[in-house]
């Protein structure tokens, strides 16, 4: 988390002594990998933080209790610890058709949403989903989904992108929340810079082979064996925001780029519209034609060229017609004719 | 208004006025602007296409560290050569002006008009001193429109190595704006192709009226000085 050693003692009074938080954490339109991934947590253990740190309240997937019930207690968090509680959203709200497409206890999820995060202390937004949109946001969107930011404008929200994020940056930011009592410093996008402040590609540990200009040309070639850099086969590394090169995946196993497979971007801002993932230009900027922007630029320069080529030989067939017409008369200065008409 | 025709006021004998119409800080930006730029676009299609692959150890090579290298410095010197001449624009001559669009002028308009004409082979085209009304709108949509754009979008990416840096304070927020870094890479690549498609238009051009017109444009970004005949047109000023 970026925090000096002596501010320990500070985070361990914190786990032991502060009173936990009470968390609603709704699920809208996702996979739940998110939760996949929260579970298992290492640093701190992902049961440490839902017993110890966090008094989980309302969690439709985790919880053992379901229908009427469940609802009634997320109201009552909602009354009894008003400015208190915590919201974790995982997933996003569909909201085309009134928000139909995704429907939670006989309510549009888009109302629980709204109606949730309106006495809520702070919004967690978990995952790319509830960040900034990801699969179901990606065109042509048919459900009109929407990130968390946009359905709850007046609110502040922390966003931890990733598809899913990394189970260390989740439980991160609750330890944050529970230890300072405020919410961590957030970039431009609303996410922790203390886990998304740099890029994957600063700290790859395939780096030294990027600036050397050692890369990947095919999955099976030298280089490949070699692990050279991915950047031409279209590693995202370059201009995705995460802690993947640092915090890894699974306690510290691997992870894509470790596993010689390029970064597809999960956590940036439209990823899914960002492809194809294998190659370094995409068709992103004229969206509807399948043209990269190298494309698009020689397609244009060669269109100049031709444009050039047809004006001057047009030019030079109008000055032959010209001078055939004025044969006789004077041959004092053929070289000004072009202009002298 | 901004354009008059011009009288040679000597002895009859005399065909042609000569007019000092580029000071040298319009000549220098020129052409530090077209070494800045070819290093860039150069530069620029090698770190999205590596070609060169170096065998050895990493530690023995610096190809494509050296490549980014040259691109930020070039593209630092094209940034201070295109605020120079922003700032010449206002301090110089009418000439440094003179390729204003003046869209809310009827005259510009006219201009622009005969110009195409002229270029179409339909009319007969005129001299002008400054730019005319067709080059300046070229200018304008493809030096200063792409210029800011590239500026912009290519600072933003070199912000990111340093974030909570200098260039992240000033231009960062262009990230977001484009919907995240990788579209920012991909704009800033359009981009680059139309300053390729201006420099052979640009080219052309001038090589055409230079040769048409016979009166010193080629020869006038080295030297500055322009020629004219009675009748040409001085489209100086953009201040009526």
């Amino acid at each position: 988390m970026g925090l000096e050693a002596t501010l320990v003692p500070r985070i361990v009074e914190a786990m032991d002594k502060k009173p936990r938080i009470p968390v609603i954490w709704l699920h809208g339109l996702e996979c739940t990998c998110c939760s996949e991934s929260f579970i298992r947590s290492s640093h701190p253990v992902a049961q440490d933080v839902v017993l110890n740190m966090i008094s989980l309240d309302y969690d439709d997937t985790l919880q053992a209790a379901a229908g009427f019930q469940v609802e009634e207690i997320r109201k009552r968090i909602m009354k009894e610890y008003a400015g208190e509680y915590l919201l974790a959203v995982e997933g996003n709200a569909p909201t085309r058709d009134g928000g139909v497409y995704c429907t939670v206890g006989g309510d549009t999820f888009l109302n629980i949403l709204v109606e949730t995060a309106e006495k809520a202390k702070a919004v967690v937004a978990w995952g790319s989903c509830a960040s900034n949109g990801c699969v179901q946001a990606a065109r042509p969107n048919p459900t009109g989904a929407k990130p968390v930011k946009d359905l709850i404008p007046h609110r502040a929200v922390i966003n931890v992108p990733g598809c899913p994020p990394i189970a260390e940056v989740m439980t991160g930011v609750l330890t944050y929340i529970l230890t300072f009592g405020t919410l961590p410093e957030l970039d431009r996008q609303g996410r922790p810079k203390m886990f998304y402040g740099q890029r994957i590609h600063d700290k790859c540990y395939r780096r030294p082979f990027f600036d050397a200009g050692q890369f990947v040309e095919a999955w099976d070639d030298e280089g490949a064996r070699k692990g050279w850099c991915l950047y031409k086969m279209g590693c995202r590394g370059p201009s995705t925001y995460n802690s993947c090169s640092t915090f890894k995946w699974n306690n510290g196993v691997s992870f894509p780029i470790g596993s010689g497979h390029g970064c597809i971007g999960c956590s940036e801002e439209n990823f899914w519209d960002n492809g194809p993932f294998y190659q370094r230009l995409s068709n992103v900027v004229v969206p509807g034609i399948e043209s990269t922007p190298d494309q698009i630029g020689k397609t244009l320069t060669v269109l100049a060229g031709a444009g050039v080529a047809a004006h001057f030989g047009s030019y030079m067939v109008r000055r032959g017609i010209n001078a055939a017409k004025k044969e006789k008369p004077v041959p004092s200065a053929p070289e000004k004719e072009g202009g002298d008409q | 208004m901004g354009t008059r025709t011009l009288h040679v006021e000597h002895l009859p004998e005399q065909r042609y006025g000569r007019r000092y119409v580029w000071q040298l800080p319009v000549r220098l930006s020129h052409w530090i602007n077209f070494l800045s730029l070819l290093a860039l676009f150069l530069t620029g299609l090698y770190i999205t296409f590596p070609q060169l692959a170096p065998a050895g150890e990493p530690s023995q090579h610096f190809v494509m560290g050296r490549m980014r290298q040259i691109h930020f410095a070039a593209g630092q010197i094209f940034l201070v050569s295109f605020l120079w001449r922003v700032y010449w624009f206002w301090m110089g001559n009418n000439y440094a002006r003179s390729g204003f669009p003046f869209v809310w002028r009827a005259a510009w308009w006219r201009d622009l008009v005969r110009q195409a004409m002229a270029y179409l082979h339909l009319r007969r085209g005129n001299v002008h001193l400054g730019h005319n009304a067709l080059g300046g709108l070229m200018y304008t949509v493809f030096v200063i429109g792409l210029g800011w754009g590239q500026i912009f979008t290519g600072l933003a990416l070199y912000s990111e190595s340093n974030p909570g840096g200098f260039w992240d304070h000033l231009t960062g927020w262009v990230i977001p704006l484009f919907g995240g870094s990788f579209r920012v890479h991909m704009w800033h690549h359009l981009f680059a192709w139309g300053f390729l498609v201006f420099a052979i238009l640009h080219i052309y051009v001038v090589l055409f009226d230079s040769h048409q017109y016979r009166n010193g444009l080629l020869s006038s970004i080295v030297s500055g000085f322009k020629f004219y005949e009675e009748g040409d047109l001085d489209h100086d000023s953009w201040v009526s």
